[in-house]
């Protein structure tokens, strides 16, 4: 792929308007709060859209289109089983407990409702895991830059680190969350094109159905056992576990997300965050899965388009950026590569904004220094910000040399994931669950992770302690060890819960259902208030399932 | 604080307005996959999108 000077222009103008924006905001950040949080005092319409980007990784555009060359439309799961009824249930049962307290974090709501050694835990856990996701994602763009326009890693690791921190560290969540909506905007309008085009080229849906085997196009049809398809899941650990424990786990609890609903300006805004970022994101499969299933089909027309090879197997990481070189001449090419950049971007804001709440509140103001003036903990969050973004930097390189200490980090990071759904699920709906019990609940959801991992095998993963049962694939390990790891949190925390001490219900009053006032919306349109919004997005996901069954 | 429309609208204002030229007075540059002029059709798209951000902005303040 080669660029021409206007493919740099695009580049050099979007960097101007990011920064622009963070110049701008730079005067809104008076307290810690401001920069923080935001201040509660975003427009809906912006939360929502950045509620999407935060996750809206490079990673995974280029692994979600990757995946589609080779599981086909089932990737779609990702999004439509595997996000949107959990961000429905974010939306509708949970903000309540979240944007109600007083909490202005995730962990610190822990804290509120069970006690100060979860909170610990679970700040400590997401302090060190966004710092590694982040250097996790800032290494796998170096490397597509460096592979697809032969830049040098070096160079654009620290460029689009510089230009992040630049807008993060000037204007704080606001201005994290203001580019994250531009970067959505230039990632709708600089792919759609890519899809619309393969997808004609390929001979409309139904040209791919007749050149591609029936698996790739029908994301239920061969679900109920596990050789029928390539992804080697069948329907029960799909649904528990990719749709249950681990899709409400991340966007239930997962700060990087919940922080941007939390920044809305009202608590009606708030619930309806999730629920309008839903509409997108059950979107989104046809813009990054579909073009690359699009891009197996055009491969098999020899027409000049082949997949790049890798090994004895084809290289499905380019699917991607391969198609973009066959379809956008330069300029529009420009405009695809910024949406990748912007992508990357959005990602890593994400991250590091989330780390320097969670850091500031729950660790440096939670047990380092208590009480001190907020002057102080804003300084802290600035310095936060570049420490952030300076970890993550070391950390890509550290990905780059040592490959097995990050997939090691990775699979302990979903081990500590997996249960916490558990946790807060009996921590907002049943008061009688206790500290003593979600602290105890975790850990063991934790061992039971590991134990799950240790003892079964899948594509010469795991079964470090004994190969005990062979999973036809990762995934569906995965699926298995998330369903584990959340059961056993479950029962433990309800059994140690009713052995120990309950707090008193007057403690507990804005944190768990029954004792918290759910505010009544009354008075405004059908679409302002959260659950008929919700109920279409129902209705939407269920005929998308339906066509593409 | 900032109207983001205002900005939003701006950015996809310029990024259509260059696309479209190139699409009108470059209309040679082809990928090789499609004979479309990519840059204009995209370039129009942007430009609507931006100019419908800034009207937005404008009815507001």
């Amino acid at each position: 792929m080669k660029l021409e000077t206007v493919d740099y222009l695009i580049l050099a103008i979007y960097f101007g308007f990011v920064l622009g924006i963070g110049w701008r905001l730079r005067k809104s950040v008076e307290s810690s709060r401001d920069f923080l949080t935001a201040g509660r005092s975003v427009p809906v319409w912006i939360t929502s859209l950045a509620f999407l980007a935060a996750n809206l990784g490079a990673q995974e555009v280029i692994g979600m289109s990757a995946s589609g060359a080779k599981y086909g439309i089932m990737t779609a799961h990702f999004y439509w089983i595997g996000a949107v009824p959990a961000m429905l249930f974010v939306g509708v049962f949970m903000m309540p407990f979240y944007y109600g307290s007083r909490a202005r974090s995730v962990p610190e709501y822990l804290k509120l409702r069970f006690d100060e050694k979860t909170r610990g835990l679970n700040a400590l856990t997401f302090a060190v895991m966004t710092v590694f996701s982040s250097g996790i994602s800032m290494y796998a763009l170096g490397l597509l830059l460096q592979l697809v326009l032969g830049w040098s890693f070096t160079a654009s690791v620290l460029l689009s680190a510089a230009i992040v921190l630049t807008y993060t560290f000037l204007g704080g969540l606001t201005s994290a969350i203001y580019n994250e909506v531009l970067q959505f905007f230039l990632i709708v309008l600089g792919f759609a094109p890519l899809a619309i085009m393969s997808v004609v080229k390929a001979g409309g849906w139904s040209g791919i159905e007749s050149r591609l085997p029936s698996v790739m196009t029908h994301s239920w049809k061969y679900m109920g056992d596990a050789s029928q398809n390539p992804m080697g899941v069948e329907v029960f650990s799909m649904v528990a576990g990719l749709g249950f424990v681990l899709s409400f786990g991340y966007w239930c609890t997962d700060f990087l997300v919940v922080q941007r609903a939390m920044a809305a300006d009202s608590m009606s805004a708030a619930r309806r965050t999730p629920l309008i970022a839903a509409f997108p994101k059950m979107m989104m499969p046809f813009i990054v899965i579909v073009p690359g299933i699009a891009a197996l089909a055009i491969a098999k027309m020899s027409i000049g388009y082949a997949l790049p090879l890798k090994g004895d197997g084809y290289d499905y990481d380019q699917a991607f950026t391969t198609l973009m070189a066959h379809f956008y001449p330069s300029g529009m090419l420009g405009v695809g590569l910024t949406a990748l950049m912007a992508s990357f971007m959005s990602g890593m804001a994400g991250n590091v904004t989330a780390f320097n709440t969670v850091f500031t509140y729950d660790i440096y103001q939670g047990y380092i220094r208590r009480g001190a003036p907020d002057a102080h903990y804003l300084k802290v969050g600035r310095i936060t910000t570049v420490a952030g973004t300076a970890l993550s930097i070391m950390t890509a390189y550290l990905a780059q040399h040592y490959n097995n200490i990050m997939d090691l980090l990775q699979l302990v990071f979903g081990f500590v994931n997996a249960p916490l759904f558990a946790t807060f699920l009996l921590g907002m709906f049943w008061r009688r669950a206790t500290g003593h019990g979600a602290f105890t609940g975790l850990l063991t959801g934790t061992g039971a992770a590991a134990l799950t991992h240790g003892l079964t095998v899948a594509e010469h993963k795991g079964g470090w302690i004994a190969p005990l049962h062979q999973f036809p694939s990762t995934m569906a390990q995965n699926f298995w060890i998330a369903i584990f790891a959340w059961t056993s949190c479950f029962v433990v925390t309800i059994v140690v819960s009713l052995l120990t001490k309950p707090r008193p219900a007057e403690e507990l009053q804005g944190l768990v259902y029954g004792l918290t006032k759910v505010p009544r919306d009354t008075g405004v349109s059908w679409y302002r208030k959260p659950a008929p919004v919700a109920v279409l997005v129902i209705a939407v996901l269920l005929f998308l399932n339906i066509w593409f069954r | 604080m900032l109207d983001l429309r205002a900005p939003t609208g701006w950015f996809f204002g310029l990024l259509g307005l260059i696309l479209a030229a190139l699409g009108v007075f470059s209309p040679g540059l082809r990928a090789s996959l499609t004979d479309l002029n990519v840059n204009l059709y995209c370039g129009i798209v942007m430009l609507a999108f931006g100019g419908v951000m800034l009207l937005l902005s404008r009815k507001r303040s």
